[in-house]
């Protein structure tokens, strides 16, 4: 039976450090989808992973086998994330650029037509605010519980909750919108 | 049970997370109030079309990048592991041969010396050692192809690079030295100079510019190179000028330079 994420990254932690590279197949694709939708920006996302990857070892000692190593990792991507934007726009507080709106123009009525739904989806999600963008990415792709995402994000399961409520909600919002008018 | 109760719900509903009777419940409430299944209905819906987005894949770059990060991670671990196998030995050595340590002292101030020179940054800064690293040898490859090729203009583009890496190689530094000695255009071997400069403090690099005096020619490079050794205050050059200036055939210029360094030298 293959080994479970926390048995090798357990290992990683008493020196075995090659077996990252099991950790790093089974989830560098994820992480770069995740910052794929938080960034908009390519090479910034393969950067980032390689980042997360990087703090994986630095910081290996660290790990807690208790707690799951998806939700540890999750809150590493978040922290090299956030200090991703913060070397972007050092003169920024952090807030008014996580808050920044994504929001280009939507194009006009005739091209809209033409779009998948898929590419709808995805430009309503870069729509979407950045903090609900990114609960909904860690929510839906993931595959972490409620009570996983809270440890991430380091808040209430309730709050959670809520907030997944809320994005959902506007994201319908904003795709109806950009599907033309009709709000679903 | 809330219309504010049932909703609150509805994130466990969507993710499968509600037990048996809380589910029942939710779907008891929906067949009764429009509103709440018109909501639920409307994120349903919209968690659905999540699914819609195509995973990306990254470039190549990712993979690639990631394994020599853990070759080079790798590799500094043995590093360092042997240097404590090393302190351990030590420390025990010396306890028993008291009049050993100060040799052995001696050689694990070398060693450590070494080894901080090329673990430098500690753990806290080892993702960017990591980085430089992995800058730097890419520099030095580059410069070291550079270095042989027939072109003076490629071996100066080389000796340019060089100038570029943070602390480079015995290797680097031997090719640069090389070029010192006897590439055929004073051009690049006065490049090198300057290359060789600013890596003064590596091992070796002075003793190979002392040296390295006797067997130069152009009057250029000549003067260069005393006035390098006098900059860097090297002693041991005083022997290297006097030779040169006791050897004739000098060119007037770096016969007076050569005496003039001399006295600043000593």
């Amino acid at each position: 039976m293959a080994p479970t994420d926390n048995e090798l990254m357990e290992a990683v932690k008493d020196g075995r450090v090659e077996r990252l590279a099991v950790l790093f197949e089974r989830y560098h694709v994820a992480l770069f989808n995740f910052f794929l939708r938080l960034t908009g920006d390519r090479a910034a996302s393969e950067d980032l992973v390689q980042d997360v990857f990087m703090r994986i070892l630095k910081y290996r000692a660290g790990f807690q086998s208790e707690g799951r190593f998806a939700v540890w990792m999750f809150q590493i991507a978040r922290n090299a994330h956030v200090d991703h934007l913060r070397r972007r726009k050092p003169m920024l507080a952090l807030d008014d650029q996580f808050m920044e709106p994504p929001s280009p123009d939507p194009p006009p009525q005739a091209r809209l037509e033409a779009e998948s739904e898929a590419d709808l989806v995805r430009r309503a999600l870069d729509r979407l605010a950045p903090r609900k963008r990114e609960i909904l990415m860690l929510f839906r792709f993931q595959g972490l519980k409620l009570r996983e995402i809270a440890d991430v994000l380091g808040c209430q399961v309730g709050t959670v909750k809520v907030q997944v409520h809320r994005a959902l909600k506007d994201l319908g919002r904003i795709y109806g919108e950009l599907q033309g008018g009709k709000v679903s | 049970m809330t219309c504010d109760h049932i909703q609150e719900r509805f994130a466990d509903f969507l993710t499968g997370e509600l037990d048996a009777s809380a589910r029942r419940e939710v779907q008891d409430h929906i067949a009764a109030c429009a509103a709440c299944r018109t909501e639920l209905e409307g994120l349903t819906a919209t968690w659905a079309r999540l699914d819609l987005l195509p995973a990306e894949q990254p470039s190549g770059r990712v993979r690639a990048g990631f394994y020599e990060m853990l070759e080079r991670y790798k590799e500094n671990l043995e590093h360092r592991s042997l240097a404590r196998r090393f302190a351990a030995w030590w420390e025990r050595a010396s306890l028993r041969r008291p009049a050993f340590a100060a040799v052995a002292a001696a050689v694990l101030l070398v060693v450590g010396v070494g080894a901080g020179y090329g673990l430098r940054g500690g753990g806290g800064n080892r993702e960017v050692a990591t980085l430089r690293g992995e800058v730097r040898d890419m520099r030095q490859t580059m410069a070291l192809s550079l270095l042989s090729q027939p072109s003076a203009i490629e071996r100066l583009q080389g000796v340019n690079y060089t100038q570029q890496v943070d602390r480079p190689d015995n290797r680097t530094l031997a090719a640069l030295v090389e070029t010192l000695n006897s590439d055929s255009n004073v051009n690049v071997r006065l490049a090198a100079v300057d290359a060789l400069y600013l890596f003064r403090d590596a091992p070796g690099v002075k003793d190979s510019l002392t040296a390295s005096l006797a067997g130069q020619t152009a009057p250029l490079v000549q003067v260069a190179l005393i006035d390098l050794l006098v900059e860097v205050r090297e002693a041991r050059a005083a022997d290297s000028l006097k030779a040169l200036i006791a050897g004739g055939q000098l060119d007037p210029a770096v016969k007076e330079r050569a005496e003039q360094g001399l006295k600043q030298l000593i």
